[in-house]
């Protein structure tokens, strides 16, 4: 994706939510929160996927990102617990990524659902440090002013945004991509394949903290169900495939829709029934759009181009 | 003088000795034929040298560096750059971005010729017609093959190691090959070349060594090896020598 639309993308999200926290729907502005934090979550998983990882534990950088900057701000102040949570999430992936990312793909997979449940469990056994069951009380982001929130977690979502086009460049795509199909191939490239899975773990742990770190600060009262529950692990998951994995657009535009389709059937089907509505509409979604709605986006437009390509060149063609 | 050179080496999968104890050299600036027949150790040994797979015992050496048991990615750095037989390069990039991945990451010191330097250079050098855009998806075997042989030698080698880069291919691009191969060593770069078509080792190779059940059968010029009696049994069984 070229640098104009990667600019554009960036205008688009932060145009788009300033909007939302300007005009000061509190419903609108809690829904763009989560949209925000669900955005920056599922960035984080598409930056690891493209190395052919598939994690299923992006709740357990969640989790520390909220603790650890939770934990760390009264000690140290805002801008440096921040710092420090997150730079716990990182040294987190470099030690599970050291141990795992040598294990073949489903391999690893199993070991972050793994390193995600046993986070929870680690939090409730350290009741002296970590406040165990009770939970915590971060300092609430903004003075727990919402649109404040949203203007500051956009901020967020824009810089993971640019991460994630950085990860997308010329230097570091053609290797992913090619780690991902290819690990060998990729070696005898010159990539270091560990190294660079290792790197690209701790970046996306880092991307999922700073997600989590948003969420803990909103409400000043976090407990380790809230962040460690395994549906922060499956969410970025279904919003990147929704969206369109490989992309920086898809995982942002899977969260709106994603966001927008349980809105709506929760407010048609209600109770408990909507999920099952809401999972099946995913599953339609998916089916009919394999490679998301921004690999359907792209068909079409080049669909549309080619219609508008052939007339063009029949009419030349019957002028000479 | 010698680019490559193995000595003692072993290969185990379970109880079957890939390579058994081989000990040989790959003479510096020449092009080297490695031939044998199936399951004589030959892609072995290029999977050992190449970093793919490391030796249980004995060393490997390139030029004056001891890489036994380096990785792939060291081993570029080295100097040994290697094709692949069945080119699986990722169907969603260009030319271009395949070729660029050992540009930006191979850290070998030497520099390639001019005709070689750039990703277009390189391209247009290895005889590949489609647009450096065209995704891999669309490229031909004979293309997917020039392909694997410009990104290998992106990794600027002092050896190349090229396994059958010219199976099933026709026999104009086998030519085309060929001729290519030849002009990459006549630009001072070491090569090894896997084949199983006898003629074309003959034709291209200036010294040629035999494997069979992991251990050296023969090695020589070309016509020696070929005619040599240990060789035709290798290859045809008993009976069947001259």
């Amino acid at each position: 994706m070229s640098a104009r639309y990667s600019l554009l993308t960036y205008i688009a999200v932060a145009v788009g939510l300033g909007a939302i926290a300007l005009a000061g729907n509190a419903f609108l502005i809690q829904a763009a929160i989560g949209v925000a934090i669900s955005a920056i979550l599922a960035l984080s998983w598409d930056i690891l996927s493209r190395t052919g990882q598939v994690s299923l534990g992006q709740s357990a950088f969640f989790g520390i990102g909220a603790y650890g900057s939770g934990l760390l701000t009264p000690q140290f102040g805002v801008v440096l617990g921040w710092v420090a949570g997150i730079l716990l999430c990182a040294v987190a992936a470099i030690l599970i990524g050291l141990v795992t990312l040598r294990l073949r793909r489903l391999y690893f997979t199993i070991a972050t659902l793994s390193f995600g449940l046993s986070m929870q469990v680690l939090i409730l056994v350290t009741p002296g440090i970590t406040g165990g069951s009770t939970g915590i009380m971060p300092p609430v982001l903004m003075g727990g002013s919402p649109p404040a929130q949203l203007l500051l977690i956009t901020g967020f979502l824009v810089v993971a945004a640019i991460v994630s086009d950085i990860f997308l460049s010329d230097r570091f795509r053609p290797a992913f991509f090619m780690i991902r199909s290819n690990p060998a191939l990729a070696a005898s490239s010159g990539v270091p394949v560990v190294a660079t899975k290792i790197m690209a773990f701790a970046v996306s742990g880092m991307v999922a903290g700073v997600a989590g770190a948003c969420y803990g600060g909103l409400y000043g009262y976090v407990i380790p169900e809230d962040v460690f529950t395994p549906n922060w692990s499956i969410l970025p998951l279904a919003v990147s495939i929704l969206g369109g994995m490989d992309t920086t657009l898809g995982p942002i535009l899977g969260a709106l829709v994603l966001r927008f389709l349980e809105e709506i059937a929760r407010h048609y089907v209600g109770g408990v029934g909507y999920q099952v509505v809401y999972g099946a509409v995913i599953i339609l979604f998916i089916v009919i759009l394999p490679r998301g709605l921004v690999g359907g986006l792209r068909q079409l437009l080049r669909k549309l181009a080619r219609r508008d390509a052939v007339p063009a060149r029949s009419r030349s063609e019957a002028k000479a | 003088m010698t680019d490559l050179c193995v000595s003692g080496c072993t290969v185990a999968f379970g109880g079957l000795k890939a390579i058994n104890d081989l000990t040989l050299t790959i003479p510096s600036g020449a092009i080297t034929g490695l031939i044998g027949p199936n399951g004589s150790g030959k892609s072995t040994f290029c999977n050992m040298v190449s970093g793919q797979i490391p030796p249980s015992g004995g060393r490997v050496r390139l030029g004056e560096k001891d890489i036994t048991g380096w990785r792939s990615d060291q081993a570029v750095a080295a100097g040994l750059a290697r094709t692949y037989q069945v080119p699986r390069v990722p169907k969603e990039l260009t030319i271009g971005e395949v070729i660029g991945v050992p540009f930006r990451y191979a850290r070998s010191s030497r520099e390639l010729p001019r005709q070689m330097s750039t990703t277009a250079d390189l391209a247009r050098f290895c005889g590949l017609a489609p647009a450096l855009d065209t995704a891999c998806a669309d490229l031909s075997i004979s293309d997917l093959r020039r392909l694997e042989i410009a990104r290998a030698l992106a990794c600027k080698p002092r050896v190349l190691l090229l396994d059958e880069a010219m199976a099933g291919l026709s026999l104009e691009d086998t030519a085309q090959v060929i001729e290519l191969v030849r002009e990459v060593h006549a630009a001072g770069i070491t090569i090894v070349v896997i084949e199983h078509v006898m003629r074309i080792i003959a034709t291209l190779c200036q010294h040629a060594v035999v494997l069979n059940n992991g251990r050296l059968l023969s090695q020589g010029t070309p016509e020696v090896v070929l005619r040599d009696p240990a060789v035709r049994e290798a290859y045809l069984g008993k009976g069947f020598g001259p």
